[in-house]
């Protein structure tokens, strides 16, 4: 089966952050001299002096984001997901302990980066960045996803983990009309029989999957879990006006991720 | 009274009844240290009674009522296991209730066994540690990109200097020329295990903190007088500066001074206060 309209996460997620940073006076950017790669280079072009590269050390990346926060700027830290995990530690001493402004906003994550090979792909970092006290944790499904996130993400207060890929981001939710919220997540395909739960790029694998599901007559609903981090009851999904959420509580349940199973997605629906 | 002086012109001497109250404080400051044994004997005595004289200069000079984040000075105890001295002068300060000082590390208290930022006085939570020279280099450029004056004090073991990130921020700091950041390594000789001569020496401080760009001194971290002036040196230099301290862990109780041991008993704990 051919994927089409494939366009690439990093590169909308670029010229986004750059927007964001016209309106947002008081929005900062750090890298740890990945800024080309993830596409924050697009934000140094037009901000070189909110724009503050510290050179490959991720460890001095966090803490020097959170001194910045508590001067009273908001610091967005871009990083590969990979070599940020490298810091978790200070993340969570420093930044999820002091419940600090600071946003995590990563590419190359899960096997986006699949030509680096296994030192640059993250399959724990849900995991990891789930357990945290005070963060949030979303993950858009495809650029689309990215343009109607970003800037929700951005406006919102605390320590907040935001997972991207790199280029390979199949369009999947280009034809919805759905806004994001923090806690929500969208009704992809409404079913009865079966429901599958996905985050990130595999959704198009997901609703690949669940039309040869149809085809053999099981009629299966699609979620796509923005926002694993808080999760709303029902998933926020409930409709205002006829109280249906197009898809069935108690229907067999299908998790679709491309992260590691123990403590990440799996356990966030579960739990 | 506080560190920021004009462009050229020197940080103020202290006067003979400003250091006489400074050391009636780190005296009170350091018994009270010595007292909490009475009610936690988990804590880091010695590593407390090597910070004493420090804290309670900065804590005295700098300009901590203000809530503007830019024109205040911002002090990070990095080895956060002297909490119990920071605990004990910000209790002499009447910025926490002594009542306190009785309760550290009690579930049911203010003061947790190292800082956190719920505690009135407490600008970073540390504990872990590494991380509280990256954290004062943030603030720093923070101010110098809005153009405010606050000065940000970093308190590190040298034990402390093991630790990767602390030349992660030391390289950083250096290079972008963040001159209102003022280092402190206390060189008491023992981290947790043993001697830092036998662990990893660190006879290479004076020389790798200067290749690096900062400018470093000397002073006697138990010398209000000599650290002052140190600091008055960091501020006129125009670069980041780091003042090598030396200190005695335990400084001051004969059971634990100048050994690696952190903590003694109750009961030495009562005979030292008798005495004193």
């Amino acid at each position: 089966m051919m994927q089409e309209n494939i366009s690439s996460m990093r590169e909308v997620f670029g010229k986004l952050l750059a927007s964001l940073g016209e309106k947002y006076e008081d929005l900062v950017v750090l890298t740890a001299d990945v800024g080309d790669s993830t596409r924050a280079s697009y934000f140094r072009e037009r901000f070189p002096k909110r724009y503050f590269n510290v050179g490959i050390s991720e460890q001095d990346l966090v803490d020097f984001a959170a001194g910045m926060a508590v001067t009273g700027v908001r610091p967005l830290v871009v990083n590969f997901g990979m070599f940020l995990m490298r810091a978790w530690e200070q993340i969570r001493n420093t930044i999820a302990r002091m419940n600090l402004d600071v946003k995590f906003l990563v590419t190359h994550t899960g096997y986006s980066d699949s030509g680096d090979g296994s030192s640059h792909q993250v399959l724990e970092d849900v995991s990891l960045m789930r357990v945290l006290p005070n963060f949030k944790v979303v993950i858009p499904a495809d650029p689309y996803d990215v343009m109607r996130s970003l800037e929700v993400v951005v406006r919102e207060k605390g320590p907040l983990y935001y997972r991207m890929g790199r280029d390979y981001s199949p369009v999947v939710t280009k034809d919805f009309s759905y806004e994001f919220r923090i806690g929500q997540s969208a009704v992809l395909k409404e079913g009865e029989d079966l429901t599958i739960v996905g985050a990130g790029v595999v959704l198009w694998d997901a609703m690949q999957a669940a039309q040869e599901l149809e085809r053999m007559g099981i009629n299966t609903a699609v979620i796509n879990l923005l926002s694993v981090k808080p999760i709303e009851k029902d998933f926020g999904v409930l409709r205002q006006e006829d109280g249906e959420s197009g898809y069935r509580r108690g229907a067999q349940c299908l998790r679709w991720h491309r992260f590691s199973g123990g403590g990440g997605l799996g356990q966030a629906l579960s739990s | 009274m506080s560190f920021v002086v004009p462009m050229g012109d020197d940080v103020q001497p202290i006067s003979l009844e400003e250091l006489q109250k400074l050391k009636q404080i780190a005296e009170r400051a350091r018994k009270n240290v010595i007292r909490m044994l009475f009610y936690d004997q988990t804590i880091h005595v010695g590593s407390s009674l090597s910070s004493v004289e420090i804290l309670t200069l900065l804590l005295s000079r700098a300009r901590r009522d203000s809530r503007d984040p830019l024109n205040r000075d911002w002090i990070i105890l990095s080895k956060g296991h002297a909490a119990p001295a920071l605990y004990a002068i910000l209790a002499e300060m009447g910025v926490i209730p002594k009542d306190e000082l009785w309760k550290i590390q009690d579930i049911n208290g203010l003061l947790q066994g190292h800082p956190e930022t719920f505690i009135p006085g407490v600008d970073m939570s540390t504990g872990s540690l590494g991380q509280g020279l990256s954290f004062g280099g943030g603030i720093a450029m923070g101010i110098k990109m809005k153009g405010g004056n606050g000065k940000v004090f970093v308190i590190m073991g040298d034990g402390e200097q093991d630790e990767g990130q602390v030349w992660e921020a030391a390289t950083h700091i250096a290079a972008r020329k963040l001159d209102n950041v003022i280092g402190f390594i206390e060189l008491n000789g023992y981290q947790l295990d043993g001697s830092v001569d036998e662990i990893k020496p660190k006879s290479y401080l004076r020389e790798v903190w200067s290749a690096i760009g900062w400018n470093v001194l000397k002073a006697d971290g138990h010398d209000i007088t000599s650290l002052n002036a140190a600091i008055g040196e960091a501020v006129k230099s125009g670069k980041p500066s780091v003042i090598l301290c030396n200190t005695l862990r335990g400084k001051g109780f004969p059971p634990i001074e100048n050994t690696k041991k952190q903590r003694s008993s109750p009961d030495d704990a009562r005979k030292y206060l008798v005495n004193a």
